[in-house]
């Protein structure tokens, strides 16, 4: 089941999953990963090193924020939470998203 | 927003903790992933290996993370600034070489800079300052340009131009007043003003208030405004002081109004003490008031009205006037100049010329620098073919060589800007008297951001050669050859480059200083018309309250110099109403009897007492000079200089001629006899010809102010009789100040002394800039024998002779010097040109200063390319081959 997502496309929308996940409750990086692994029935295999780049953009950008805490398991684990700016981008990111998806639909149809 | 902010300044601030947190988070992770495939069966071993594979590598997450913190660029800069600083600390002599010679071309520029800045660039101390105006009077028949205004004039002006929202008048000679009964007399500097000269110029008075309108009338009033110097010094700044009176020696006190603020510098920065203009009501009707011009005029524009259209308006009036009276203003023109220009006056000329000399001599700070910072660059080349070979980009080599300038250059800047800050002092401190028209130099924000952009330029431009040079190397070659590369072209070139150019600038720059002192020099050689050696002057200003009449003031002198003449070791005392070479305005019309009028002429004209051309050693060339015979009751008589003969009377013997000071001569004229020709001195300056001059004897035409001149028998020290001449002053009036008191030969100096200093300061830049030009040539060839030393070696050994090895660096450092000397002199060739206005009777292309300069240049270089060519023939052939 691995790469069958090409992951250039992956990750210009890695920060659109991202925020997608967090709208659920707040959650650390691995779960992040693992998450979105499990929403797309293991079609997405997230590289995870790239997932941490993603969530530092994220933080700067002020769409998330962050703080450490107490995992499940009792472990320090850093937690990540959507902000309301997140929530608003989320909203246009997924827009975009759902044109960009159609344009590309279009284009494979008439071929 | 604030959050992201809080963030970058965390990753600057807080580097380990950030660090510690993300190692945290990743280890976190892969932790979680291994417990994954744990519960999947994988041994613990084999599931942390999986889950660091399925992870990728966490080095370059790290290293991503770090490049996501949008601090990146900030941070490589702390570290190669903090580098920059281990490496020239290493290399600390050469820093400090760097720094010292930075802090000279620095400071230097600096200084210049704040004068500059003081004089040309600082708000005016004038409220919309844009909206004043200087207005004067002109009269091309007479060469009166920009010249002093007839109160009449000014009145009318005030009264008709629409231009204006106010135009106040005031006097800009010297006027001296004595201060009494605060100790011993003081005598101050007074200038005469109009009542309404402060709202004019929207000036609110440091105390109390600026005098009235009425005040221009003599109401019986005596207001008097003290300058913020004598505030401080006569009376101690007491605030309590306006409405106490002080006495000048006259019938009334004068009473303090106001103290004015601190840098007000209206006429002069050396005024003491302001006083209303209190005119006779009467003196409006009569003709005097629009003959005599003597008062400056200064004008508020109205809101939004141009130059140009004041000046329109303005001459509509001055028409009016010409058909109007016709006798004083047929000729009589007048024109406006903006007050910034006004003051900066003839000071522009000079300062431009300072600051580039200051300018170029930074030019060649920043190539020498440059050239050390290549020999730094060489030792370390190593260390940059590392950092190619470990991958760092050509960009990031060049990045750190242009910090480690710039931290050079800041450190420098700082120094030099401290000895900026000395230098501005200095130059206020010693300026001929009144060159700049300010009371202070301030450092002020302009000041502060010029060194910044100065220095940071200077960083730029000495950091641009090394740059280049560092990223030339390929990363191969210095770990082949041990560490050698640069030796190689790019090195050198640059530093031939460096060193062309420092020699080209110190040749432009030292010729400057040459001409400049060249023309100081002619100027000084320049017969002034009189014997300026062994003469004391002194020169007094008796006033009118206790001399009422002509007489008094006649017996006065008579008394004086009779005094004076019995101290020992006096020759012959005389006293003339101003002394030659600082004669300022004072001229009249001439008309000769029976003759057609000479049309509007400009005569000088000064009274003397005793035998004053004698005492000056003046030549008499024809007729007679005065008498005690020549008194008020007996014919008026005058003498005319040699100049006035030669323009005047070309073919004839003038004496016993009648001439008057009335252009068009009426039955009221007073007729005088000329009874001789004396010779001319100079006098307005040292470089102005003599103009057509007549002397009246103060017998006849007293005046209360004159100065006394005493020429001392052979050998002896004019400054001998100082104390005894004060002396003879106080017990003919024991509340006489003497306004000065010095030699003729420092009076004549001193009308030299602003050539003297611009000479002396642009030539002490030029000395600098040749110090560091030749270290420039002597450190390149001494750098060039090092890097050669094997071949000097090689060759000694294989049968060279001393002499021609010798040869081979002397030829360099010839070459160097030659393409220096002569882009330097060709470039001068141009650059002197400006100049021109500055020297007196020598030509910007003088052929002497070319040759002497090139010469002097090209000797002391090849002193400094000798040494290391001695150190070059020194080399064992054994030796050296052993070294590597």
């Amino acid at each position: 089941m691995k790469d069958l997502a090409p992951s250039d496309v992956l990750r210009g929308t890695l920060d659109l999953l991202v925020l997608k996940t967090l709208t659920l409750e707040p959650m650390h990086g691995w779960g992040i990963s693992q998450r979105i692994q499990q929403m797309s029935r293991s079609v997405l295999d997230v590289n995870q090193g790239s997932l941490y780049p993603a969530l530092q953009r994220l933080e700067l950008k002020e769409w998330i924020d962050s703080e450490w805490r107490a995992s499940d398991n009792n472990r320090r684990a850093k937690y990540y939470r959507l902000t309301a700016k997140g929530r608003r981008a989320l909203g246009a990111e997924t827009e975009s998203w759902r044109r960009y998806v159609v344009a590309v639909e279009d284009i494979l149809a008439t071929t | 927003m604030l959050r992201s902010i809080r963030l970058r300044l965390r990753a600057l601030f807080n580097r380990a903790g950030v660090e510690t947190d993300v190692n945290d988070e990743l280890r976190f992770h892969l932790e979680q992933q291994a417990q994954l495939y744990i519960r999947d069966g994988m041994t613990r071993v084999d599931a942390e290996r999986r889950a660091r594979l399925a992870f990728g590598s966490v080095d370059n997450a790290m290293e991503s993370h770090r490049d996501g913190r949008g601090t990146r660029s900030l941070e490589d800069t702390v570290g190669d600034v903090r580098y920059a600083m281990r490496t020239l600390w290493r290399d600390r002599g050469l820093a400090i070489a760097g720094v010292l010679t930075l802090a000279l071309g620095v400071g230097a520029t600096t200084a210049v800079f704040s004068a500059v800045n003081a004089v040309m660039l600082r708000e005016l101390p004038f409220r919309d300052s844009g909206r004043l105006v200087q207005v004067w009077e002109e009269n091309p028949e007479r060469n009166w340009y920009k010249n002093v205004v007839a109160p009449a004039n000014y009145y009318d002006w005030r009264e008709r131009v629409q231009a204006f929202d106010g135009l106040a008048a005031y006097t800009d000679y010297l006027t001296n007043v004595t201060l009494l009964g605060r100790g011993e007399p003081q005598l101050l500097t007074a200038a005469y003003t109009t009542g309404n000269f402060l709202s004019v110029l929207g000036v609110t008075p440091r105390l109390g208030r600026g005098f009235e309108p009425a005040d221009d009338w003599d109401n019986g009033q005596r207001p008097a405004i003290l300058s913020h110097r004598v505030w401080q010094n006569q009376f101690r700044g007491d605030t309590a002081v306006i409405g106490k009176t002080m006495s000048f020696g006259g019938r009334l006190p004068w009473q303090i109004v106001g103290v004015m603020p601190e840098g007000f510098a209206l006429p002069t920065p050396g005024t003491d003490v302001w006083l209303p203009m209190l005119w006779p009501q009467t003196n409006r009707a009569e003709l005097w008031f629009r003959r005599a011009h003597w008062m400056r005029v200064v004008g508020r524009l109205k809101h939004g009205v141009s130059h140009e259209a004041a000046n329109a308006s303005l001459q509509t009036v001055v028409m009016q006037l010409q058909t109007e009276y016709p006798a004083t203003n047929t000729r009589m023109g007048a024109g406006i100049t903006p007050i910034r220009d006004w003051i900066v006056g003839d000071t522009k000329k000079p300062l431009v010329i300072l600051l580039a000399a200051a300018g170029i001599l930074l030019l060649i700070a920043c190539a020498n620098v440059g050239n050390l910072l290549l020999v730094h660059a060489l030792g370390r080349s190593r260390d940059v073919s590392l950092r190619f070979a470990l991958g760092a980009t050509r960009g990031r080599v060049a990045r750190q060589a242009l910090t480690e300038s710039l931290v050079l250059s800041a450190i420098g800047g700082a120094a030099g800007f401290a000895v900026g800050w000395m230098g501005a002092r200095g130059l206020l401190a010693m300026q001929p008297s009144g060159m700049l028209p300010v009371t202070d130099i301030q450092v002020d924000y302009r000041v502060w951001l010029f060194t910044i952009l100065l220095t940071t330029l200077s960083g730029l431009l000495f950091g641009l050669a090394p740059a280049i040079v560092v990223t030339r190397q390929s990363p191969a070659d210095a770990l082949n050859s041990g560490g050698r590369t640069f030796t190689g072209g790019g090195m050198r070139r640059w530093g031939r480059y460096l060193v062309v150019a420092e020699v080209g600038l110190a040749v432009m720059l030292t010729i400057g200083a040459g001409l400049l002192l060249r023309s100081y020099d002619r100027l000084s050689r320049v017969a002034p018309g009189f014997d300026p050696q062994g003469v004391l002057t002194a020169t007094l200003a008796i006033p009118p309250s206790r001399y009422d009449s002509l007489n008094k003031v006649v017996v006065f002198y008579r008394s004086l110099i009779a005094r004076v003449q019995a101290l020992p070791g006096v020759e012959r005392v005389a006293a003339v109403r101003q002394l030659p070479v600082t004669i300022s305005s004072w001229s009249s019309n001439l008309a000769v009897e029976g003759r057609p009028p000479l049309g509007q002429t400009d005569i000088l004209h000064r009274e003397v007492a005793g035998d004053y051309f004698r005492a000056m050693r003046v030549p008499l060339l024809n007729g007679r000079t005065f008498s005690d015979a020549d008194t008020r009751e007996t014919p008026p008589v005058v003498l005319v200089n040699d100049a006035l003969v030669k323009q005047f009377f070309p073919k004839e013997n003038p004496v016993g001629l009648r001439i008057t000071f009335d252009r068009v001569p009426d039955s009221t004229s007073m007729w005088r006899t000329i009874v001789g020709v004396v010779g001319s001195e100079r006098q307005g300056s040292v470089a102005m010809p003599p103009r057509p001059e007549i002397f009246a004897p103060h017998q006849q035409d007293p005046s209360r102010g004159m100065t006394v001149v005493a020429r001392m028998l052979p050998g002896r020290d004019p400054m001998t009789i100082a104390a005894p001449l004060r002396g003879a002053v106080r017990e003919l009036d024991s509340l006489l100040a003497i306004i000065a008191l010095r030699p003729m030969t420092e009076v004549h100096s001193r009308a030299m002394s602003r050539e003297r200093f611009i000479g002396a300061l642009v030539f002490v830049f030029a000395a600098a800039g040749i110090a560091l030009a030749v270290v420039g040539v002597f450190g390149v060839l001494a750098q060039l024998v090092q890097t050669r030393w094997r071949e000097m070696g090689i060759r000694l050994a294989l049968g060279a002779q001393r002499s021609q090895v010798r040869w081979l660096i002397v030829r360099h450092g010839a070459t160097l010097l030659v393409f220096g000397i002569t882009s330097g002199l060709l470039v001068a060739l141009g650059a002197t040109q400006v100049l021109a206005t500055l020297l007196y009777e020598v030509r910007p292309t003088d052929a002497l200063t070319y040759g002497v300069v090139a010469l002097l240049i090209g000797v002391v270089g090849m002193f400094a390319a000798w040494v290391p060519a001695l150190r070059a023939s020194t080399a064992n052939p054994a030796t050296t081959l052993r070294s590597d």
